[in-house]
């Protein structure tokens, strides 16, 4: 997990408070996708079984994604029966980085999203506006 | 499920990782460390305890994965390279400091054995001559047609004639070729079902 404070291009997490089983994680929409300039904070709690099981993420900024429902909640392989023991912090923000850039429209939790991902330019519109949104109603 | 994009590109993060661990933690540590890091279980990140390998040489703390192996005993992959692994098919590494003795609270069951198989045999006697070492045996059973050329041509080859019919030579040799008949008959049925 230290390795998370290591120089990695868009991905940061540290631990939330004192207790080490709950992380907050920030991750920049990559440039040249539709989350480009966009930051979103999730939220990182690993299991007492921990690497053996995978922990549970979810996103605390509202994300207008195919694979990710309006509670924050991830669909993401690799987060359920693909998990490793090898993954770590670092590794789960980077999957989740590209999971924005490349979503799974086959199975999405968030079929609107899904269906807007034809229309790239409408999609990126969308996206910014639901995050100018939240951003508003976060400072009042 | 999302799946392929981003598992795909999470496992290149990880291979780079391997690659790169070395020059990540020299600002940890120094150069002793650096050097371990070759030999650390690759789940518990500390230097492998009852070190085992995995059929596709990635090494593992025995305890660590067998942990692993338990937490989904009906998808048993490697958790570097999702290749099939399974519990016998490990293979202990036995280093020099190693004391082979293990706590009795522990819960995991004995690493398992290491193979010996016999050292092989090069150079020296060489079988008979039938190539290197492929020396073969078959065992058969004489075709149909080579069974009429080996009676055809052994014709009076010093047998007696046979015996006149009425005497009880003749009836015992009748009797004696009946029970070959059917000691042949029970062969080739045998041969049938076999």
């Amino acid at each position: 997990m230290a390795l998370m404070m290591s120089g990695d291009k868009g991905i940061s997490a540290f631990p939330e408070s004192d207790n080490l089983f709950k992380w907050i994680g920030t991750i920049d929409g990559a440039t040249g996708t539709a989350y480009e300039e966009l930051r979103y904070k999730l939220s990182l709690e690993f299991p007492s079984g921990y690497p053996y099981t995978a922990p549970t993420v979810r996103f605390l900024t509202p994300c207008y994604h195919p694979n990710v429902d309006t509670q924050g909640n991830i669909c993401l392989d690799i987060l359920k029966d693909k998990w490793s023991a090898l993954y770590d912090v670092r590794t789960i923000l980077l999957s989740i980085q590209s999971l924005l850039a490349e979503p799974n429209i086959e199975s999405p939790l968030n079929t609107h999203a899904a269906e807007l991902w034809k229309n790239q330019t409408a999609y990126k519109k969308y996206v910014r506006e639901t995050y100018a949104k939240q951003a508003k109603s976060q400072e009042t | 499920m999302a799946s392929k994009g981003p598992t795909t590109s999470a496992s290149t993060k990880n291979s780079s990782t391997g690659g790169t661990s070395g020059s990540s933690s020299s600002n940890g540590a120094g150069d002793n460390a650096n050097q371990d890091n070759t030999f650390e279980c690759n789940i518990c990140l500390d230097t492998a305890k009852d070190a085992v390998i995995s059929l596709c040489g990635h090494l593992f703390c025995w305890p660590c994965l067998h942990q692993w192996l338990e937490t989904r005993p009906n998808r048993q992959v490697c958790p570097v390279c999702k290749a099939g692994i399974s519990r016998d098919k490990v293979i202990p590494l036995y280093g020099r400091g190693s004391t082979g003795q293990q706590d009795p609270r522990e819960k995991t069951p004995p690493r398992p054995q290491g193979q010996r198989p016999e050292p092989e045999n090069r150079g020296g006697f060489q079988g008979f001559g039938f190539g290197d070492g492929g020396f073969q045996m078959s065992f058969g059973i004489g075709a149909f047609p080579f069974g009429i050329f080996a009676t055809a041509f052994n014709i009076n080859d010093g047998r007696p004639p046979p015996a006149v019919p009425g005497t009880p030579q003749y009836v015992d040799e009748q009797f004696l070729s009946r029970l070959f008949l059917f000691v042949a008959l029970v062969i080739m049925f045998w041969l049938l079902i076999a």
